[in-house]
């Protein structure tokens, strides 16, 4: 799994590559907490190359709900492929954070 | 810990209970398909080798452990198989030490000798495993049928490795219908071998016991799924065998079971463990051989089964985190941490990950079906066991809970031998999908449960529970049901007809569906069940897996399933005969 991360006016971006799993989860989670440390408190994650996420994936993006949910704080997914949608939208996911269609429409709202 | 307590350790010599002058070196594996246990055994007049393995590692390993055997004192070794299956000797075929019979003579019962020597593929499961075996020649043919004419008379055979060796064939445990073929093998002065015809895993398997030891073989693994069925499994005679085997043990004088793979085994244990075997056993009439196209037809539904294991057991665990999550957030962080316990996430990602890691290698390297059938066999096995069924029934959609239970028990079905279940019945399919329509649309429990629990903490904790971990699938979903008032009577399984139509509105939802259009036609034979949603993301065909699953789904169900893009809708049509 490969994340990068982009700073923007609104929030900053981190856009993940690969299977977000078992193996690879605390990774993301250590990639949003340095963020979240670094005093970013929108934080949008880029989907759309994350073909496999498991429920090790499904915990880390909870932990990180609950620490961006002050009325300042933006937390949200962009651009999922139609496997990881399902997966979000079947776990009752998608009424805990935003997901949106695409990074400009996300950024444009924030 | 030396023989005498409880267990032998593996890679070192020490003595056999019961048996002076006898020592063991045990060589156990962990279990798997590849290679069984192998044990050597030395007495002052022969050195005996049971099982040499599949590994050629494994083979080389005891051969040098026999060579220093050998150069201590020399003496005839025998290669005795606990029954001709390649796990249990191919490893030695490429080793010459095995060629030489002025060395080693090869002892199998005389159904195996026969199956090696004619390299029968099928009986030794080379052709399964997709291993070249070529024939073999074996010098001693164990319990063979022409010294049963000379029954409870010493027979002497002398063999090409010099060994001079007396034999008594007998028939024992009389009282047990056509009782048990038994050679006792004894080499001069020191202990002897008393071998036992168990037939059932394979007709040649056979138990060897010297002192307190008893070397079992399959015979313990003979009922599970992906072994049971194999070319020359007997119900019959493993029943039977299984019956034997656990007199010979109760009869007392054994104290460990040695088994061709995995532990060793006290023999109280054994008993217990003959006992579950056979009612095993008992369940398996009529089972399918597994040959190469049944274990190509359940490697090819592991791996779509598997891929909707998956995906239902990543749903559960997030709506179990989602719960945990809003009682959290309700100020209930006992009850939030309770349901997180509830379901063990990583242990079942990791197995779900292997499954896949094994898969994905297994495909690479173009193995034989078989090692994935099994593969996911032990995965399935695994993730029933950590699967707190009740539990998560009574936290988030029981529905959800019960098909995925159906997809594990379906596929240890298929790779037991039989056909998953389907049973057709008239059934009014308008009236099941109206009602489950409704179950996916309502809240298990209503706004008028939630009052009238409210001055009950605790049942009103249940109640929110209920309502938090259940949320209705098509709740926001604008929903056009086009069915009609009438019965529609077809021939289908209710249950995987509903099964069917879940999964066919979960992949809709999804993906993003936000209008879903349930319609019924019907015809003087059939009825067509469209059920099409505006999600623009899937074609479901393109997911290859996802397709099979489902239409194989719609056959057990007893329809046959369609799929359109139409319009921008994605469009699923069940087609079942009326009634």
């Amino acid at each position: 799994m490969d994340i990068s991360s982009a700073s923007h006016e609104k929030g900053t971006v981190l856009s993940i590559a690969g299977r977000v799993d078992t193996a690879t989860a605390p990774a993301l989670e250590q990639a949003i907490n340095r963020e979240i440390d670094l005093g970013h408190r929108k934080i949008l994650l880029n989907f759309s190359g994350v073909n496999y996420i498991s429920s090790g994936g499904l915990r880390v993006l909870l932990a990180a709900a609950k620490k961006l949910k002050g009325s300042d704080d933006r937390f949200g997914l962009c651009s999922l492929n139609p496997e990881v949608l399902k997966i979000l939208k079947l776990a009752g996911f998608t009424s805990i954070f935003s997901i949106y269609p695409s990074e400009g429409e996300a950024l444009a709202g924030w | 810990m030396p023989a005498g307590n409880d267990q032998l350790i593996s890679h070192e010599w020490q003595p056999v209970p019961g048996a002076a002058g006898a020592a063991i070196y045990p060589l156990i594996r962990k279990i798997d398909t590849i290679s069984s246990n192998s044990y050597i055994i030395q007495t002052p007049e022969m050195i005996v080798l049971i099982d040499p393995g599949g590994l050629t590692d494994q083979a080389e390993h005891v051969m040098r452990v026999i060579g220093e055997c050998r150069s201590e004192r020399d003496r005839p070794v025998f290669v005795i198989l606990t029954h001709a299956h390649i796990d249990h000797f191919i490893g030695a075929q490429h080793l010459p030490v095995f060629a030489f019979p002025e060395i080693v003579v090869f002892a199998v019962q005389e159904s195996g000798a026969d199956a090696l020597e004619r390299g029968d593929g099928n009986l030794t499961q080379a052709n399964l495993l997709g291993i070249n075996q070529v024939p073999m020649k074996t010098g001693f043919r164990l319990l063979s049928r022409e010294r049963s004419e000379f029954a409870g008379i010493p027979v002497s055979l002398a063999f090409s490795n010099g060994a001079e060796v007396t034999v008594i064939q007998d028939r024992i445990c009389a009282d047990l219908e056509g009782g048990l073929v038994c050679e006792r093998v004894t080499f001069g002065e020191g202990p002897g071998l008393e071998l036992y015809h168990t037939p059932g895993h394979s007709p040649d398997s056979i138990c060897i016991r010297i002192g307190e030891l008893l070397f079992a073989g399959d015979i313990l693994f003979a009922a599970n799924p992906g072994i049971a069925g194999l070319c020359g499994w007997s119900q019959e005679a493993l029943i039977h065998s299984l019956l034997v085997i656990n007199e010979i043990i109760s009869g007392g004088g054994i104290r460990m079971v040695c088994p061709g793979h995995g532990r060793i085994i006290l023999a109280a244990d054994a008993v217990r463990m003959l006992s579950l075997v056979r009612n095993d056993a008992l369940a398996l009439s009529n089972i399918a051989e597994l040959n190469n196209e049944r274990a190509r037809e359940t490697a090819e539904f592991a791996e779509d089964c598997m891929d909707e294991v998956n995906e239902i057991f990543t749903i559960m665990a997030g709506r179990l985190y989602y719960l945990s999550y809003v009682m959290d957030e309700l100020g209930e962080p006992e009850i939030a941490e309770k349901m997180s316990a509830q379901f063990n996430g990583d242990a079942i990602d990791e197995l779900l990950e292997a499954f896949k890691g094994f898969a994905d290698e297994h495909h690479k390297r173009e193995n034989e079906s078989i090692h994935l059938a099994l593969k996911a066999g032990q995965v399935i096995a695994k993730l029933d066991r950590a699967f707190k069924k009740d539990e998560l029934a009574s936290l988030i959609d029981p529905t959800m809970v019960q098909r995925a239970g159906r997809l594990l028990s379906d596929y240890t079905t298929m790779l037991r031998g039989f056909c998953p279940p389907s049973e057709l019945c008239e059934c009014n399919i308008n009236g099941q999908v109206r009602s489950l329509i409704t179950g996916l649309t309502v809240p298990l429990c209503s706004d008028d449960d939630m009052l009238d629990s409210a001055d009950d903490d605790a049942a009103f904790v249940q109640m929110l529970l209920a309502r938090v971990g259940a949320r209705p699938l098509l709740e926001e979903i604008d929903l056009t049901l086009e069915t009609g008032d009438l019965p529609v009577s077809a021939a289908v399984d209710r249950d995987l007809f509903l099964d069917l139509l879940t999964y066919i509105l979960e992949e809709l939802v999804g993906t993003g569906s936000r209008r879903i259009i349930i319609s019924l036609e019907r015809e003087e034979y059939e009825a067509h069940l469209s059920i099409s949603g505006d999600s623009a993301e899937p074609s479901v065909p393109e997911k290859k897996k996802t397709w099979n699953f489902l239409t194989r789904l719609c056959e057990r169900a007893g329809g046959t399933l369609a799929y359109a893009k139409e319009n921008g809708m994605s469009r699923f049509v069940i087609t079942v005969s009326l009634v």
